[in-house]
């Protein structure tokens, strides 16, 4: 059997008496870009948050590259965070920030140096390194909380990378982006995934944001899993018509998915 | 002409205090809670409070104020904002409340046991004007504390001025780093109440460091910036009032609003130049 980046057995994550997430059995290999799909307040963050040790089960087993989380205190805790790397759905919009674009980025390599270590050259390397894949080197002194939405993004994407994590969880990446910023997105994400064939956890609602290189979905719903296969298995027409209630139709071309108004399903 | 002998300590004083409360500023209005100040003043002055029920005075309520304060201080640092499901300033309200309650409680009692208050009461107003070398010694040792916190874990305090929550996530040891600036900056602030004031501590937080946002971009430099306006506004105001016979207090507020104003104005023109 291939090592899983991560793993999940009889998870369940409560708030209260509310069930957030009851997962049986859910697992990932290493180098896999999986997706995590399914209507708003499903748990599909939750399940990202737990992977991170940020919401604690209440019963089961998480295994992230290796390691259970139940069993590890504090500073394995944040050792284990050092390796995956996070992009959150909200991004910090506060106009008091004063960090520059380059000092976001450089925030992925503060865990990594340690503490009582000032970055070094090479920390600094890999990061105008990361500035200049993702396109932002124009960008690198400006203020983060001035550049666009899509360039926050594309920051924190790149703050995510500098950390040189072997996991990457993607909470919603292209959220209140433009169709432009959201291909931008994907095209980054696949590119990313085929130089450095890292494991990479992506939370979305839309099909188009499926980069190709993401061949199996696990669809959510009300906290449980509802299907698992690949894209087109898992959004056929009859599914995509249920779970939003419309007329709709799916088209798979090429690797990409996308979901128009209308008719059956298009291979 | 001013008794350079007699003013030096206020002038070393005001400087110290603008100074150390324009790092802080960075910091505490960079995370949005500039509240913290009113409230870690009232938290030593509780401290105070009990600590005059208890016997002690003059420059031994200093002890318990800095209890009182890093208690507080302690407390903010340790509520970790995602799982109370609050806000860092909803907390910030809530400790506000019970430490100043906790000192009027203390100053009600004051007038039941027939005492003097006097004391404590200065600790919230401050007096710049009666600032001697045994108080800027101390704020000097508070100042170089903060100072050398800053420049060690500077890399995790600006991931955590970015966001708390995203530096946890990263594995920074966020919590402990956040809680230990917190506690320094409750004893800055304590040690430099008996000078400037809870109220004055305020303004000097707030203004130089909204005033470097405008100006500066990157962490280092706005930390300096702010560090610089804070030090201009301390000293500056206490020149400018000595030279036209005005409060003190109030001239240096004033000149620290007046240099928001002028950054504003500053970075308007710098926009609108080709």
């Amino acid at each position: 059997m291939t090592p899983a980046a991560w793993e999940l057995r009889a998870v369940t994550v409560q708030a209260g008496h509310r069930c957030l997430l009851d997962i049986l059995h859910l697992r990932a290999e290493v180098s896999s870009v999986v997706a995590l799909m399914g209507p708003n307040g499903a748990g599909k963050t939750t399940l990202l948050r737990a992977c991170l040790g940020l919401a604690t089960p209440t019963r089961g087993d998480i295994t992230v590259l290796g390691e259970t989380l139940r069993t590890l205190g504090g500073p394995a805790l944040a050792r284990l965070r050092r390796r995956i790397g996070y992009v959150p759905q909200l991004l910090p919009a506060r106009s008091e920030l004063p960090l520059t674009v380059r000092e976001v980025v450089a925030v992925g390599r503060t865990a990594r140096a340690g503490l009582f270590r000032r970055l070094s050259r090479q920390d600094w390397q890999i990061v105008d390194q990361w500035l200049d894949r993702l396109d932002l080197v124009a960008l690198a002194n400006r203020a983060f909380s001035q550049v666009s939405g899509g360039e926050q993004r594309k920051t924190i994407i790149a703050r995510a990378m500098a950390q040189d994590p072997e996991l990457l969880l993607l909470d919603e990446p292209t959220a209140n982006l433009d169709l432009g910023w959201r291909e931008r997105i994907v095209e980054t994400i696949e590119t990313l995934h085929a130089q450095t064939r890292i494991s990479v956890l992506l939370v979305c609602h839309e099909l188009e944001v499926l980069p190709p290189a993401c061949r199996h979905v696990i669809l959510i719903e009300s906290g449980r899993v509802s299907a698992t296969g690949s894209p087109e298995a898992v959004f056929t027409a009859e599914r995509v018509r249920r779970l939003y209630g419309a007329a709709l139709r799916t088209v798979h071309q090429e690797g990409r998915h996308a979901v128009v108004p209308g008719g059956a399903s298009h291979a | 002409m001013l008794d350079l002998v007699f003013w030096a300590p206020v002038m070393a004083g005001g400087a110290l205090a603008g100074a150390s409360s324009g790092v802080l500023g960075t910091f505490i209005l960079g995370m949005r809670i500039p509240f913290l100040g009113i409230c870690v003043a009232h938290a030593a002055l509780a401290g105070a409070v009990f600590g005059g029920l208890c016997g002690l005075e003059g420059h031994q309520l200093l002890w318990p104020a800095l209890a009182g304060a890093m208690l507080t201080a302690l407390a903010l640092g340790l509520v970790n904002p995602q799982r109370a499901h609050l806000d860092d300033n909803t907390v910030l309200s809530f400790l506000f409340s019970a430490t100043m309650g906790l000192a009027f409680l203390g100053i009600g009692l004051y007038g039941i046991l027939g005492k003097s208050d006097n004391d404590v009461r200065s600790l919230l107003w401050g007096s710049l004007n009666f600032c001697r070398w045994s108080d800027v010694r101390l704020m000097l040792g508070a100042f170089a504390a903060l100072a050398a916190y800053v420049v060690v874990f500077f890399k995790e305090l600006r991931a955590i001025l970015f966001s708390r929550a995203d530096a946890e996530a990263a594995g920074i040891r966020a919590t402990a780093v956040w809680t230990g600036f917190l506690i320094l900056t409750a004893a800055t602030l304590t040690v430099n109440f008996q000078t400037v004031g809870g109220l004055m501590i305020y303004s000097l937080i707030c203004n130089p460091a909204a005033a470097a946002f405008q100006l500066a971009r990157g962490c280092r430099r706005v930390l300096m910036l702010s560090a610089a306006f804070g030090a201009v506004s301390g000293l500056g105001g206490f020149l400018i009032a000595a030279f036209t016979d005005l409060p003190s207090g109030a001239v240096i507020v004033l000149l620290s609003s007046a240099l928001v104003g002028l950054a504003a104005l500053i970075r308007r023109l710098m926009r609108h130049s080709p």
